[in-house]
């Protein structure tokens, strides 16, 4: 039976692992153990991740984000290292005499899945200005010189526009968005990009704003407005955005 | 993944890893461990690989090698190894490393695992026979963590330190970085911007469960695990631009670790949890120091060059690895904590996110080769270098259990 039964398995596991995906395969990739699916590095689950759930299939016991909620969909799965004992050879032999067999092979899990939580970003605002380039509500970035969070003079009537703003709709939120050149250690430029953006924090509250209507926050390094490697593109990285509540 | 070797152990040792004996029933689709031996030793720089195919005759217990012809051929040790079921779900590995030249058996261990199971025992036997003839541990076994930004995309994969078995833990479309494993190796905690924010999760590896664990207001990053793995030591903007707390991960409580105006972050705790090692302007540029967890006493520890940041210990805690600018470049470097002598490893310009490997005796960092980003590992002596890179930009290597 045994013989018998194991090919079959077998084959079984690999039709699932590297045949035409049918839509039950692609589910049970998800909650089978890493253990028994092999994902080569150069062609894992990448594509198979950030796929919607198959609305057809209902055996998945995964609960996938609800769409539209954050409209950021992160997932996570399960990896279940195989059990593993060592012995010394002559212990084994011994076990071995005494002839026990183990049968306690790694169990499956299924992987977990989170919503991603959101800050309560949404909620409607005359925006009108927001979006007509004649206004500097429409602009959002402040740029900063290397190795600087000091507010250039050319920002002020931009910045005493938003404050005006956010002063005249007290329901207005903004988060300030700071953010530094890719040179050097990710988390160091995180706190540095925090420094930027409570310099536009100060500012803004200086210019009136209370406190509670605006978020400090810092996306360090990993939000570069242009992609390149040379001094043009760092400094364009070098900001802070302001984005209001709903956007 | 691909890996590359640059430099090497001037003198190798040479050896032969004969193919393991497998049973008949488990021969089709059992992966001969030897195999990934040979790769992981052959890769280290420390062995040279002899051919074994000329000396013909496997003997079928491989306990009674003949010793002889590998004598004859050159080799300093010789591998051998045989597989068996063990019930319907399991196998038993054995393996003897023999010294030929002496005529003696140097090492023999058996491991009992599944069949899913087999490549880590065959980075274990590397770690054995490293052992065995080195005098030190490897670092074969482990599993290393590191985020792959994909078409704009991020993933945290997880892989074995071979960086085979690759597989992605968490998808996200919006930035992560940071991951951090927990001592046990069971979680890992790293920090995500899907909240249009920096927000620090631990995961758990087994389930997919995660949790937000830092999530206050402003940004929340950095995240570096205590030995008794109950706390986390986290970089805070809540109270002022950015300091460290102390956040006890079952009450949720955030106690303040260090004080004044400066930016501190990217804190690590000593081995033994008395320090906390972390990365601060307050001397006017990014310099690492040392805070006394029981009196609160701070010290500076780097004072070469103007860029000193990302400190990571080594397991006894007699090493500090980081990375050091020198004219507008960053490399890895070492320094000895007794005499504060610096050690610059690398001549790559854009190195990150130095991590040990378990025996304390490799450095796993990212850096950039033609635009993309990869992951590499340097010996602690700068003698032994491997690059490791796939499809994406990888970056953010932690080494873990």
């Amino acid at each position: 039976m045994k013989s018998l039964f194991f090919p079959v398995l077998l084959a079984a596991l690999l039709a699932g692992c590297s045949g035409t995906p049918s839509k039950v395969a692609s589910i049970e990739d998800r909650s089978v153990t890493a253990t028994e699916t092999k994902f080569v590095a150069d062609k894992p689950l990448v594509e198979t991740m950030g796929k919607p759930p198959d609305a057809t299939s209902t055996s998945s016991s995964l609960p996938l984000p609800a769409a539209g909620r954050s409209g950021v969909a992160v997932e996570t799965r399960g990896l279940v290292a195989p059990s593993t004992d060592v012995m010394g050879l002559a212990e084994a032999k011994a076990a071995e005499a005494a002839a026990k067999a183990a049968d306690t092979g790694a169990t499956a899990k299924s992987g977990g899945v989170q919503d991603a939580a959101i800050l309560p970003y949404s909620g409607g605002m005359n925006q009108a200005d927001m979006k007509d380039p004649a206004s500097l509500l429409s602009k959002r970035r402040v740029q900063f010189d290397y190795d600087s969070a000091a507010i250039r003079d050319e920002f002020h009537a931009m910045l005493e526009a938003h404050a005006k703003y956010m002063k005249t709709n007290s329901s207005a939120r903004a988060i300030l968005q700071g953010n530094t050149d890719e040179r050097g250690s990710r988390e160091y430029n995180l706190a540095l990009g925090q420094r930027r953006a409570e310099s536009v924090f100060k500012a803004l509250n200086l210019l009136g704003v209370p406190e509670g209507q605006m978020e400090a926050v810092s996306m360090g390094e990993e939000k570069p407005l242009s992609e390149g490697h040379d001094e043009a593109a760092w400094q364009q990285n070098r900001r802070t955005e302001i984005l209001y509540q709903g956007e | 993944m691909t890996i590359e070797i640059v430099g090497g152990a001037t003198n190798r040792i040479p050896i032969a890893i004969l193919p393991f004996l497998v049973a008949p029933e488990l021969a089709s689709g059992t992966s001969d461990p030897a195999l990934v031996v040979a790769g992981d030793l052959g890769r280290s720089g420390y062995f040279k690989l002899l051919d074994t195919s000329t000396v013909s005759g496997l003997p079928a217990d491989p306990e009674s090698l003949p010793l002889a012809p590998w004598k004859a051929l050159g080799a300093d040790a010789v591998v051998v190894g045989q597989i068996k079921p063990q019930g319907s779900e399991r196998v038993e590995v054995r393996f003897w490393l023999f010294d030929p030249v002496r005529q003696t058996r140097l090492s023999a261990l058996s491991y009992t695992t599944t069949r899913a199971g087999l490549r880590g025992v065959a980075h274990r036997i590397s770690d054995a026979v490293h052992q065995a003839l080195l005098g030190e541990p490897g670092a074969y076994g482990g599993r290393i963590a590191y985020i792959v930004k994909h078409h704009g995309h991020y993933e945290l994969q997880v892989a074995d330190a071979d960086s085979q078995n690759a597989v992605t833990v968490t998808s996200s479309p919006e930035p992560l970085i940071s991951p951090a494993w927990s001592p046990d190796g069971r979680r890992l905690a790293y920090v995500s911007f899907e909240d249009k924010k920096p927000v620090v999760y631990v995961q758990n590896l087994a389930d997919g469960y995660r949790r937000a664990v830092a999530k206050f207001r402003g940004s929340n990053s950095a995240p570096a695990w205590s030995p008794d793995g109950r706390r986390l030591a986290v970089a805070l903007s809540k109270d002022e631009t950015s300091q460290i707390y102390s956040l006890d991960l079952l009450t949720g409580d955030a106690t303040r670790l260090t004080q004044g105006g400066a930016l501190d972050t990217e804190p690590e705790f000593s081995p033994d949890g008395l320090w906390l090692y972390f990365t601060s302007d307050r001397g006017g540029s990014p310099q690492i120091y040392r805070e006394s967890l029981s009196t609160g006493k701070v010290n500076r520890v780097t004072f070469e060059g103007n860029y000193n940041v990302s400190p990571a210990l080594s397991p006894d805690g007699r090493t500090l690895a980081f990375i050091h600018r020198r004219d507008s470049q960053f490399h890895v470097a070492v320094m000895d904590l007794n005499n504060h002598q610096l050690q610059v490893l690398t001549d790559s310009t854009q190195d990150e996110s130095p991590s040990f490997a378990g025996n304390g005796r490799v450095l796993l960092y990212a850096t950039m080769v033609q635009g993309r980003g990869v992951l590499a590992t340097v010996s602690i002596d700068g003698k032994i270098r491997q690059r490791l890179s796939q499809g994406g930009d990888l970056r953010e290597p932690a080494w873990g259990r």
